[in-house]
């Protein structure tokens, strides 16, 4: 059975590059493209790692986690965040929101995988 | 929970993770309190084993050890079997029913 | 956007990596113990792996991760660089260019000789390797080999053997609370390479009520094997770092490393020994020696404690030095690694050419409205309206000089390719040649760089090949055995000049004249000076099979040079000294976007001649120029044009013609102009499809401030047809008119 990761993304381009890489490592991928978007995809589905970017329009990213970090059914998932640059005042905001893993963007296909792949095998 | 007099087993389904891992260890703790000989555990319904899962069955064994029993871990599923055999615990549970996977 | 477009910024990445690692590799000949460079190396095999692996060019991460494994050791101090080793780790970065050639070109399969390419460097490779000798412990099988949930190993099964790291890891209880799961590393490393043994450590989690189900109590001893390195293991842990204890043995580490494990571990020592010999880390009998060993030498050092009492393990501490280094040395690194990618992130940003492209475009338009405006407000007499468009004029300037400086590079990065070129070639030739460069912080515009490598390349090539002669000539003609081969680039009047000089043996006129003779270039009894001879070179033609060798061959010859040279509006010219030596001179414009021109006005037309080239102007006398196309200029010849002859202009030109002297090259030229329209600064359209015809004449078009369109005059061209012409009239009448002029 493979595992389920999101992908949260305001950019159509990220969550396709996404996309591909996760599914042609073997994972199942369900993408939303705001914190809003990807809460009602949640949806009582097993998720096992969250993929989320930061700034996104109608929910950002820390918002999100945040959501999250407090549902019973998702508050022990992993979460990646992506992060445009090493903004330490956010990525500070992300780590008390509860993500505890940082990608850079902009971030190679494989860079990603293998961030996933410490943390989920599909 | 499917226990019968002489082989008293608690079935442990779905997913032996951190989610209901608080709840499980009670489940677990107040079974061994209750199955005073061979105890077991149910593990066929088991779809996936994470860390805090692990440390149950570890919990689990080292607790029957103390009472003076052993535990069996009885028919476990492919996902048991799976984190069982990365940590090289097969052999350190009693583990019946599930040789044919066990090489 | 697609996996296409990663793939290409792959390649794209791989080949600055591949450049950087060819510095460092000429760095190392130099001085063989410069980390940075070591660390360079290592961190282009590195990076190409692993990304190498995402695309599925396992090809390119098995080669790879042979170099990677053979620099892993360099760094750690293992493994001494010298000649050999450079040579190897140079031919390797060649053979992964061109995998990467073939990727690019989208080629599916791997060709014979690259195979065969591929094969004998990693034999040399793994020489450098060498096999660890086996030990007994690890032939025997343990009870419990890893099983079908490690997925297949990446590495070959000749890498495997013996090859085993030792790790160890403890974590904070918080870690499963904040999402991760442990296992989940272990199957990571798993992927890595082959997990021999994984050994659970539950010794910390409390009993019954007291156990907490969402701590995280459980640490693992793992045995792993694999040609990784300890960066990849460390890699594996990257997300919980601070939230972990993790300790890596390598392979073979000493047996006072495996101690010092246990001491450190917060679980028992007896315990921790067992664990060792559970992991196959260790044999019982290696154990107990090292438990002796352990007392012994405390009891020992209690013995003579006097002088050192703070160094109770003796020779162990020693050895455990060894290894605590080697730890330290890996965090170290890759702390420094991380620094270095960070300020060079934030250093450089990438841009699309095509952006700065159309940013130039604008900026050129920019400066044609400013122009407008400045016009019209001059026109206006309003000062204020003056004054704030000088500041504006003055403020697009500067934008004009900052966006074209964007795209400026230096020309050091051109140059050190060849340094390599150099290296490689003398030794095939047999010469001692040494490479000087000079100027390398010159810059010039991207678009002219990327041009000019392959004709320097040839130039270069050619020096070596036919300038510089054997060392046994040389030192025969009494000059020192080692040849120089100079390049140099410096700034004149808004162009750069590129230098390439050799100290050889300079040109063989003779045989270059009997050579142009035989070849129709030059008329039997046509007399040519020195500097005519030598330039011969680059004539159409001139270059023969004869002077093809496999260097500076390939067919390709000086005449194509020259018309590389030409279409980036460069000009490119030889000197030579029989015996000392020849020098190549390109001069070359700065950028191919934006120049200072001279309006002029011919007919209803306006023309714009690059103001660089303007020497002086001065009025036409109309009795001088009626009946001769040469006017004496303060004593010298000065052919001129006349610019409405030259493009067909009908009707009779103004009574009052101007001529503008212009020069390029050391050729001087006169063109006969209707009106002097003044400085313009301006931006160079390349000529449509519709304007093809005019190629040659001009340059290029621009739009005026008042919108209409002014062709640029494209000087090396014009000073060519008057020279030509003047030659033709110059070879018939030659003595006569010099005695006319005077």
């Amino acid at each position: 059975m493979s595992k389920t990761i999101m992908i949260v993304d305001d950019s159509a381009s990220v969550r396709q590059v996404v996309t591909i890489a996760l599914k042609g490592a073997g994972y199942d991928v369900v993408d939303a493209c705001d914190g809003k978007d990807a809460l009602t995809k949640l949806d009582g589905r097993k998720i096992h790692l969250i993929i989320s970017d930061v700034n996104m329009p109608n929910m950002d990213g820390i918002t999100f986690v945040k959501q999250v970090k407090a549902h019973p059914s998702y508050k022990f998932t992993p979460v990646i965040m992506l992060t445009t640059e090493s903004a330490t005042d956010k990525k500070q905001r992300g780590q008390e929101a509860g993500a505890k893993a940082w990608i850079v963007k902009p971030f190679q296909p494989q860079q990603m995988l293998g961030a996933v792949s410490k943390l989920v095998l599909p | 929970m499917s226990e019968t007099e002489s082989h008293p087993a608690l079935a442990l389904e779905g997913e032996l993770n951190i989610y209901g891992a608080a709840e499980n260890k009670l489940r677990i703790l107040e079974f061994l309190s209750r199955a005073k000989e061979a105890p077991a555990l149910d593990l066929s319904g088991v779809t996936e084993v994470d860390t805090a899962g692990l440390q149950l069955l570890i919990l689990a064994q080292r607790e029957a050890e103390s009472m003076g029993t052993s535990l069996r871990l009885l028919d476990p599923s492919a996902s048991v079997l799976d984190v069982l055999q990365l940590c090289n615990l097969t052999t350190r549970f009693d583990v019946s029913g599930a040789l044919e996977c066990n090489p | 956007m697609n996996l296409d477009n990663a793939q290409q910024t792959f390649i794209e990445e791989s080949r600055e990596l591949l450049a950087a690692m060819e510095d460092a590799l000429l760095t190392l000949e130099t001085t063989p113990s410069d980390a940075d460079a070591i660390n360079a190396v290592f961190r282009a095999m590195h990076t190409i792996k692993g990304a190498a692996g995402l695309f599925g060019l396992d090809h390119i991460v098995g080669f790879t991760h042979v170099a990677e494994s053979l620099m892993d050791r360099v760094r750690d101090g293992e493994i001494a660089v010298d000649d050999t080793l450079i040579a190897l780790l140079l031919g390797c970065r060649d053979h992964i260019s061109s995998m990467m050639d073939a990727v690019d070109a989208g080629e599916e399969s791997t060709s014979e000789d690259m195979l065969t390419t591929g094969m004998g460097l990693v034999a040399s490779l793994e020489v450098y390797l060498g096999h660890p000798s086996e030990d007994g412990d690890a032939t025997e099988s343990p009870s419990a080999p890893s099983g079908s949930h490690t997925p297949a190993p990446t590495t070959d099964a000749t890498g495997v053997e013996n090859v085993t790291w030792h790790v160890s890891v403890r974590f904070d209880q918080e870690l499963l609370r904040n999402g991760f799961d442990p296992l989940s590393f272990v199957r990571y490393l798993g992927t890595l390479g082959d997990l021999v043994h994984v050994e659970v450590i539950a010794d910390a989690m409390p009993s019954g009520e007291e156990m907490d189900a969402e701590a995280c109590y459980l640490g693992f001893e793992m045995r792993l094997a694999g040609d990784l390195t300890k960066g990849d293991i460390e890699d594996a842990f990257e997300f919980v770092q601070s939230d972990c204890t993790l300790r890596i043995l390598p392979p073979n580490s000493q047996l006072g490393a495996y101690l010092d494990l246990i001491q450190d571990l917060p679980e028992d020592t007896v315990r921790l020994g067992e664990i060792l010999v559970a992991c196959g880390t260790l044999t019982e009998r290696e154990l107990e020696e090292g438990l002796r060993i352990q007392a012994g030498g405390a009891g020992a050092s209690e013995e003579m404690s006097d002088d050192q009492p703070i160094q109770p393990l003796g020779e162990i501490l020693v050895e455990r030095e060894v290894v605590q280094q080697e730890l330290v040395d890996a965090a170290l690194d890759k702390q420094r690694r991380t620094r270095d990618a960070k300020t060079r992130e934030a250093r450089v940003i990438r841009v699309d050419a095509a952006k700065l492209d159309e940013l130039i475009n604008l900026v050129g338009e920019l400066v044609i409205a400013g122009s407008a405006a400045e016009t019209l407000a001059r026109r206006s007499r309003n000062r204020t309206l003056v004054e704030a468009n000088t500041t504006i004029g003055g403020l697009v300037e500067s934008i004009r000089d900052s966006a074209l400086r964007l795209r400026m590079v230096e020309i050091g990065e051109t140059f050190n390719r060849f340094r390599r070129v150099v290296r490689d070639v003398s030794q095939e030739l047999g010469k001692d040649i040494d490479l000087v460069i000079t100027g390398a912080e010159t810059e010039l515009d991207k678009s002219v760089v990327e041009k000019i490598g392959d004709p320097l390349m040839h130039l270069v090539r050619n020096a070596m090949d036919h300038g510089l002669e054997s060392t046994e000539r040389r030192i025969k003609a009494g000059k020192p055995a080692k040849g120089t081969l100079r390049l140099n680039a410096y700034h004149e009047s808004g162009s750069i000049v590129i230098e390439i000089a050799d100290d050889g043996g300079g040109l063989d006129r003779a045989r270059i004249l009997a050579k142009a003779q035989e070849r129709g270039l030059v008329q039997p009894g046509q007399s040519l000076n020195d500097h005519e001879i030598d330039n011969l070179i680059f004539e159409p033609g001139f270059s023969t099979a004869e002077q093809v060798t496999n260097l500076s061959g390939r067919g390709v010859g000086m005449d194509v040079v020259r018309r590389n040279i030409d279409a980036l509006r460069g000009i490119i010219s030889l000197d030579s000294n029989p015996g000392q030596g020849t020098r190549v001179t390109i001069r070359l414009p700065l950028t191919l976007a934006i120049i200072d021109g001279f309006l002029v006005g011919v007919g209803e037309g306006a023309y714009i001649i690059p103001l660089d080239c303007v020497v002086e102007c001065m009025k036409c006398d109309p009795a001088e120029t009626r009946c001769q196309d040469y006017i004496n200029l303060r004593g010298q010849v000065l052919p001129f044009l006349r610019l409405r002859d030259l493009f067909g202009i009908e009707g009779s030109p103004p009574r009052r013609q101007n001529i503008v002297v212009i020069q390029y090259a050391g050729q001087r030229v006169g063109l006969v102009v209707d009106h002097l329209l003044g400085e313009f600064q301006t931006v160079i359209k390349p000529l449509g499809r519709l304007l093809d015809h005019l190629r040659g004449l001009f340059g290029g078009s621009t739009i005026l401030g008042g919108g209409e369109v002014a062709m640029i005059l494209d000087v090396q061209e014009l000073i060519r047809i008057a020279v030509q012409r003047d030659a033709g009239a110059h070879a018939e009448t030659a003595a006569s008119n010099q005695t006319d002029l005077v």
